[in-house]
């Protein structure tokens, strides 16, 4: 034991209570050394994922800070370079417009540089009619919107005089050549104002003689306070990445140097507020290329907790289809919320399941679940019964009421969407879908058919009544479930009030008798146990509740019947009254029962995930992802 | 924000120097950052003839964002909301472009009403009705211009004889329709809005059945 004493000095770390079960069971599972070793060896900033053996209700995953992600931006930026031989600004672009695929990039590019370059807003495309005429409509570009309001800009162009005073004279040398691949930086160095007729800035009409000017290689000049305002405003208010230049139609994109010229670091600024503001304009900017990056990218993920700029890979469940066998249940190894987060490793949270410690949420590991953002850890079930069974759950809630009523989900990355005016041609402001609010349908299909809608949403109403009708009659059933799954949820909550109170009681203990610090730990451990077999019981609820009847199912019912009486033991060994005279053998007691509890819920876990993986489970309803029903019974 | 004020009273010095686009632009209070803009309909048009105003409000970061706009004038156009004159145009939205000034925008305006877009529509009956006759759809949008644009039927035509408006042919119906869901017993108000609803307009109310229709006309 004397040993065993130097962990009490620094009494509150995540290791001791590990090694205090490694001391002294060391009998309660085989790898427990290997997790150890692991979880010693951990990086500072990097979690080393899970070596040598892994369980299977876990995934391998890496964690990555901001820098790490810009890291492999820049790989990627470094291997289009070199492959389609443009400079880092350009590919930079091209790799944004093409949402990071650089292999779809490479063969288009490929295929035709100038289309890919045009496209991606790199070059101006081929000058049309008359390349002098300045606000000569652009041709929309492949990929770009409709056209449907050109009638407006033509009339325009004949009707309006105002917003091209004094803009660049079309007599300037015109379009730098779009067929050149490998071109030049861009032309935005500031232009001396043209001796013969003073530059006005057609956007705030100032004409100071000595006005600094810019533009991109389009050749549309503009001050550059206004490039600045646009900038800020695009950049902090819209949260756009690819911003385009200023003249109407004109489907440039500002080049990150460009940018950077304008509100990045040394850029000229009339007033310290100024500066502060394109300081912040340019880190936000740097953030929503990671951002971009991240989220085109379907191996990586962002740690959701609040302040927290860690990045998780978890190429196990890039695929959507993946999530109906594996529970991808990460950690991007930081803890804590907003300021305090720290960022020390782990001691083997996540992954291995064990160890976590720390109680509410300051000290609370960033634990979160890659496949699905309704639950951090939603094991045994995966991802699209989890959100089914929570989605049911929270259907009755009055926020659920007001979000149904008033929002949809995009129809392609699920983004919860309000609609605050306008029309019923909806673009979502994430991934660029478009689609028909009405019937949710995209909205390419739509064209003149558009009234299809009308019908379609008639029929939906009609199925929802439907619906309500046999909602009602299975409530019952789905009552037993709930109830369970919340009770579970509430134990587990108490258990942590139990354990403070209890906590006390062993601090007393520790002076009224002979007892060490050490030996009244135990109590910590089982809570702890207890509380996470908690989280498993609840969501095996939620599991059973959508299982079709067979052997499967009673199996999966018995293995949660022994877990659950167990759990139901341990806790009222917990509760029990506590006497120094009786220590020792509710030592003894509660050890067994947490060691017995543990393998019960192991047992659990891993023939759930395995059962995930060998596609033994079969659904009452249909699930997304899994194959349909042969016989819904419900 | 300087640059931006400057910005806007040159804007509307221009319109009041500009006597040839017809284009006006008033202030609506002390403020210039809310005004109101109107221009005549545009010739050729069910709306030639009328006067249409509009609610301008320039946000704190114009001209970066778009100036917001909708008409006060009620329109009967697909791309003009009827009930609340909010406008389903690009330029308003994510084409908007710093150089667009109030004037473009508001001549875009008026182009609009030139070039309906019914396949991306504001006002999804408007749309409907345009979509299913056009002739028909062109009588009562010029009625709307009579009655509320000022348009030139105001001064002979329906609006004088009658003394009251119209009702059916604000919604575009035909009035012997109405006459005959009328005859049934049900109120004219609610056979003209179940009618409008179910756009029983020309060739589409040979497809909708009597049944259909009062079924509608039973609903709560």
């Amino acid at each position: 034991m004397s040993s065993d004493y130097e962990y009490s000095d620094d009494d509150v770390d995540y290791y001791d209570d590990e090694e205090m079960i490694d001391g002294t069971q060391d009998d309660y599972t085989g790898d427990s050394d290997d997790d150890n070793m692991m979880d010693f060896g951990g990086d500072e900033d990097i979690k080393v994922p899970q070596k040598g053996k892994r369980k299977s209700y876990e995934v391998d995953f890496e964690s990555l800070s901001q820098s790490a992600v810009e890291k492999l931006m820049a790989e990627e930026v470094e291997y289009i370079c070199s492959v389609c031989g443009v400079d880092e600004s350009v590919a930079s672009l091209l790799l944004r417009h093409n949402k990071w695929n650089k292999e779809r990039l490479v063969e288009k590019y490929m295929d035709n540089p100038t289309t890919v370059l045009v496209a991606a807003g790199v070059t101006v495309p081929e000058p049309s009619a008359s390349p002098t005429q300045r606000s000569a409509p652009i041709p929309s570009t492949p990929s770009s919107r409709r056209s449907t309001r050109s009638a407006s800009s033509r009339l325009l162009n004949t009707l309006s005089g105002v917003g091209v005073v004094g803009g660049p004279k079309p007599t300037k040398s015109p379009i730098t050549s779009p067929t050149l691949p490998h071109h030049t930086p861009r032309s935005f160095k500031p232009k001396p104002p043209s001796s013969s007729d003073p530059f006005v800035c057609p956007i705030c009409f100032d004409d100071t003689p000595s006005l600094r000017t810019l533009s991109l290689d389009c050749e549309h000049t503009f001050c550059s306070n206004c490039w600045t305002a646009y900038l800020v405003s695009k950049i902090r208010d819209e949260g756009e990445h690819a911003v385009r230049c200023m003249a109407e139609g004109c489907a440039l994109v500002c080049s990150d140097p460009f940018i950077r010229t304008v509100i990045g670091p040394g850029s000229p600024a009339e007033s310290p507020a100024q500066e502060e503001e394109n300081k912040k304009a340019w880190s936000h900017f740097q953030e929503l290329l990671v951002r971009h990056y991240v989220g085109c990218t379907k191996r990586l993920k962002f740690c959701p907790y609040p302040g927290c700029t860690n990045t998780v890979s978890c190429p196990a469940a890039a695929d959507k289809s993946s999530l109906v066998t594996v529970v991808p249940t990460v950690s991007c190894g930081a803890r804590g919320i907003g300021d305090q987060i720290t960022n020390a490793a782990s001691s083997g949270g996540g992954a291995s399941g064990a160890g976590s410690s720390g109680w509410g949420l300051a000290g609370k590991e960033h634990k979160f679940c890659f496949g699905c953002n309704v639950e951090a850890d939603h094991r045994p079930v995966v991802c699209p019964v989890a959100r089914m069974w929570l989605k049911k759950c929270r259907d009755d809630s009055e926020t659920a009421n007001w979000i149904k009523s008033n929002t949809k989900e995009c129809s392609n990355c699920q983004s919860t969407i309000e609609k605050n005016g306008g029309c019923n041609h909806m673009t979502c402001k994430k991934c660029k879908h478009e689609f028909c609010w009405v019937c949710m349908g995209p909205w390419s299909e739509h064209g003149t058919a558009w009234y299809s809608c009308n019908r379609y949403d008639e029929k939906a109403g009609v199925d929802a009544r439907d619906a309500q009708s046999r909602s009602r009659a299975s409530l019952e059933r789905y009552l037993h479930y709930y109830n369970r799954w919340a009770n579970h949820e509430q134990s587990a909550k108490l258990s942590i009030d139990l354990y403070a109170k209890t906590e006390k009681k062993m601090e007393d203990m520790q002076i009224t008798s002979s007892l060490t610090w050490i030996e009244v730990q135990f109590m910590k451990k089982a809570v702890e146990e207890a509380e996470r077999c908690r989280m498993t019981l609840k969501w095996t609820y939620a599991m059973a509740y959508y299982l079709a009847k067979g052997n499967e199912k009673d199996l999966f019912e018995d293995n949660q019947r022994d877990l659950e009486r167990a759990v139901e033991d341990l806790s009222e060994l917990l509760e029990g009254p506590i006497e120094p005279e009786s220590i020792p053998t509710l030592r003894q007691k509660v050890t067994d029962k947490t060691v017995y509890v543990q393998k019960r819920n192991e047992i659990v876990l891993e023939d759930t995930a395995k059962g995930f993986l060998d596609g033994r489970w079969g659904w009452n309803v249909v699930v997304e992802g899994f194959d349909d029903p042969e016989g819904v019974e419900y | 924000m300087d640059a931006r004020l400057r910005r806007v009273n040159k804007e509307i010095a221009d319109c009041k120097n500009d006597k040839t686009s017809n284009i006006r632009i008033d202030l609506v209070g002390d403020s210039p950052f809310h005004l109101k803009g109107s221009f005549p309909g545009p010739e050729g048009t069910p709306y030639e003839g009328g006067n249409f105003d509009v609610d301008i409000v320039i946000p704190d970061s114009y001209p970066f964002q778009p100036v917001k706009m909708k008409f006060i004038t009620k329109v009967y156009h697909p791309n003009v909301s009827s009930a609340s004159g909010a406008i389903c145009l690009d330029i308003l939205k994510d084409a908007w472009s710093p150089v667009l000034t109030l004037k473009s925008t508001m001549i875009s305006l008026q182009s609009l009403l030139c070039s309906p877009e019914p396949n991306d529509p504001q006002d999804a009956e408007v749309a409907k009705h345009y979509m299913t006759s056009k002739s028909s759809f062109e009588d009562t949008a010029r009625y709307w211009t009579e009655i509320y644009a000022g348009g030139p039927g105001s001064k002979s035509g329906r609006v004088a004889s009658s003394g009251t408006r119209d009702d059916i042919a604000i919604a575009g119906l035909d009035p012997q329709h109405v006459a005959r869901f009328e005859g049934l017993g049900f109120a004219r108000g609610q056979v003209i809005d179940v009618l409008r609803r179910l756009n029983y307009r020309g060739q589409n109310a040979s497809k909708i059945s009597e049944d259909r229709v009062v079924e509608e006309l039973l609903k709560p």
